[in-house]
């Protein structure tokens, strides 16, 4: 004797299903022991997920899968052809499934959901489920994205970022008030190289002072922006290569020496904040400690001695014993008799 | 068409769901997933399972250009990650630099994680943290290739179920005191161990699974014991130790569990068992025991035919017997005591349930023939038992197969299958 329950879907619309079958489900199964749905009047109502087809394709999943005469392999060729529908109606049968704490078939639909993401670019996925595109070109290549280890992405992802940070220092440039605050952090960025040894993080710091000095220049010139801004764009990176190459002839001493070499072109920059002003006579001065940090890093050793005995002769500058220090002296006494 | 038309209908699932379809796919296209959308571009940083593998990133040729891909896109993952971490597998063939993974263990025990996988590769073993420890909710624990060696301060894994360990350099008494400090513990399994003593005192295991070379194990307090696999690798000092044992194993490794459903020993398991065995009274029935599956057994030493005698009378609701031996009768021996089964067994004793019987790698030694002999005899309900003769055997086939047609069979409906080799 088969017995009949009432369900009642979201449209209004009554159906009757065998008990056995729809008891499968653990929410109707719940309806019923509380005594729903024993007649037409009193019909377990489903929630709104569920209408009269999705209902009838779980209902179809219930009475495979409740019969227990079935082997796994008779289960598994099932559950293949059950899940082969369009996306849309997958979709729904899930929402669905899920309203009524079907596990299984939530699993397997979520499984065929997940069959039709892996391995496809975003675009076939979009496509897949009409997702709308609404990132931003930004939002898509924004660093955060960038774990996944798409080239193309990446290549894009640093075009990008250079070009932002060129926007971001031109508009910086017309912030009077950072400034301040920006000589002390370059001490403490100093400070962190040294600690950290510099690896890796030398080419932001590199990147970031000489967004400063752009900025300082610029504040004490007045001058006309774009011009300025131009050339010393084109000094900063044709120092920024410099430096590039620069770590190539430097194995043995380290970064932090090296970089200690690129903190002295720009210290004295900051300690000379008085004298310069001139664009014309900066730019030479910026040339000549690179030519002069050249040097010292083509030939180390000889320089070395070099510097030692000289060193000893200048009394007024502080002598520090370390090689960092005397570095420092030479450099600025070096700049001060030009 | 359908572009213009169609409404998203995925991105609105609930979040339940989304997670459960980014579970099932791998780590990389699950982060993927952030650039299809506005709605999915975080989805993936609530996820609470997170395995990762050597597949994760793009395979390249240069391996220590891979091992630095996979560290820094693990490392970015976890720092990305919003929420709380429930499983975190590693997977990988490599064997990292230790600060990557110590930090990684240290951004896990604070996102209360409760299930850590971690196989490493060959190389110089990982030593694990003691961040480690401090993992107060981890109720799974797999490493593999590591070195343990927990803080003094350590007083266990409360909420810990679940324990493997392969391939894992620790102090014995460690291993017992982590063992007996998981008073949840329900599953332990020890691969590769070296010349362990082993004593486990966990009240609550359920399963226990044992590989390596172990002078002694000793089930001190494991009454809940439901399944057993061991297998015993034998070197020189445990045979050594195994001559001047006086004690008896099968008492100290099967005396206190009464539960017991299932026993598979390996290579010198029924050996390890049948030192200084006595059948006398017999203190315990395994009333629950329906499998048992015992390899490399040598029926030429009739220390161990004991052994299995004993486990045979002792457990009287066995449904399924597997018995693979290990002799090498290329010399007909005359065995002393040929009808020794039906001596020691009380004669009105029958194996009820038994129902399917696996010889394998039968040499036709008496002994062998006996214990066949003796099963068919007391097994009213049995359906097939299957003979495979070992490959050494050439001529000695037929005489076996004249022995068994002769025996009386105690069921009616048995099959007798002898596998011939299939080459």
């Amino acid at each position: 004797m088969m017995s009949y329950i009432w369900l009642q879907t979201a449209d209004g619309s009554i159906q009757q299903v065998e008990q056995e079958v729809a008891m499968f489900c653990p929410s109707i199964c719940h309806e019923i022991q509380t005594g729903m749905g024993s007649s037409k009047n009193c019909a377990i109502s489903l929630p709104s997920q569920v209408n009269p087809a999705m209902l009838s394709l779980i209902l179809d999943y219930c009475r495979f899968h409740q019969v227990r005469g079935h082997s796994n392999k008779e289960h598994k060729s099932f559950d293949e052809k059950f899940v082969r529908m369009d996306t849309k109606t997958l979709c729904e049968l899930t929402s669905a499934a899920d309203s009524l704490q079907l596990k299984p078939l939530v699993d397997l639909t979520s499984c065929a959901l997940a069959r039709m993401i892996e391995g496809k670019t975003p675009e076939e996925i979009r496509e897949t489920f009409h997702l709308p595109d609404d990132l931003t070109e930004e939002e898509k290549l924004e660093p955060l994205r960038n774990i996944s280890d798409d080239p193309r992405i990446r290549l894009l992802n640093r075009l990008y970022a250079r070009k932002r940070k060129e926007l971001k220092e031109r508009d910086r440039s017309k912030n009077v008030e950072v400034e301040e605050e920006l000589v002390d952090e370059r001490s403490v960025d100093d400070l962190l190289l040294f600690i950290n040894g510099g690896n890796g993080a030398s080419k932001d710091v590199r990147a970031s002072k000489s967004k400063k000095k752009n900025r300082k220049r610029k504040d004490q010139q007045n001058c006309a922006p774009s011009n300025c801004t131009d050339k010393e764009s084109n000094v900063l990176n044709s120092m920024r290569h410099n430096a590039k190459a620069h770590s190539h002839f430097l194995p043995n001493f380290g970064d932090a020496l090296k970089l200690h070499i690129e903190d002295d072109r720009f210290a004295p920059e900051g300690d000379f904040d008085d004298g310069v002003d001139d664009p014309v006579l900066r730019e030479e001065i910026d040339r000549e400690v690179e030519d002069f940090a050249r040097r010292l890093n083509s030939d180390w050793p000889e320089r070395m001695q070099e510097i030692l005995s000289l060193g000893q002769e200048r009394k007024r500058a502080p002598m520090s014993t370390d090689w960092n220090g005397s570095l420092r002296t030479y450099a600025r006494l070096d700049l001060v008799q030009k | 068409m359908d572009n213009v038309l169609g409404r998203d209908m995925i991105s609105d699932l609930p979040l339940s769901i989304i997670e459960t379809i980014l579970t099932k796919l791998s780590i990389g296209d699950a982060v993927r997933t952030s650039i299809l959308s506005s709605k999915w571009r975080y989805r993936w940083a609530t996820l609470t399972q997170l395995v990762f593998d050597d597949k994760c990133v793009s395979l390249s040729n240069d391996s220590a250009n891979a091992e630095n891909n996979l560290v820094k896109f693990v490392t970015r993952f976890l720092f990305l990650h919003d929420g709380p971490i429930h499983q975190f597998a590693l997977s990988t063939s490599f064997s990292h630099s230790s600060p990557d993974i110590d930090q990684w263990l240290l951004f896990l025990s604070r996102k209360d994680i409760k299930e850590l996988i971690l196989e490493l590769g060959e190389g110089e073993w990982f030593r694990a943290p003691s961040c480690l420890f401090s993992c107060r909710k981890l109720t799974r624990l797999e490493l593999v290739r590591c070195e343990l060696d927990p803080p003094l301060s350590f007083k266990g894994f409360l909420c810990l179920r679940y324990l493997n360990l392969q391939q894992v350099l620790v102090a014995p008494d460690v291993i017992e005191s982590l063992i007996s400090s998981c008073p949840l513990l329900e599953s332990l399994t020890l691969s590769y161990f070296d010349s362990l003593a082993l004593t486990v005192r966990a009240p609550n295991l359920k399963y226990l699974i044992l590989e390596g070379e172990f002078k002694d194990i000793i089930l001190e307090n494991t009454p809940l014991l439901v399944a057993i696999s061991v297998a015993m690798y034998m070197t020189d000092d445990i045979a050594e130790h195994f001559e001047q044992s006086s004690s008896c194993n099968f008492d100290k490794f099967l005396g206190g569990v009464p539960c017991l459903e299932r026993l598979i020993g390996h290579i010198y398991f029924t050996k390890y068992l049948s030192i200084g065995n006595d059948l006398g009274i017999i203190p315990i029935t395994y009333s629950h025991l329906k499998i048992i599956e015992l390899y490399q057994v040598s029926f030429e030493d009739m220390k161990e035919v004991l052994v299995v005698l004993r486990l045979i009378v002792s457990s009287p609701n066995l449904q399924e017997l597997q018995i693979s031996g290990s002799s090498n009768a290329s010399v007909a021996i005359e065995a002393p005591d040929l009808d020794f089964w039906e001596k020691e067994c009380p004669s009105d004793y029958t194996l009820n349930r038994l129902k399917t019987v696996k010889m394998t790698d039968m040499s036709g030694v008496p002994h062998e023939m006996g214990f066949i002999k003796f099963l068919l005899g007391k097994s009213p309900m049995l359906d097939i038992m299957s003979i495979t003769p070992s490959v050494y055997v050439t001529s000695g086939k037929l005489n076996m197969l004249i022995e068994l047609v002769r025996f009386r069979r105690a069921s009616a409906q048995a099959e007798i299958v002898f596998i011939q080799d299939q080459v």
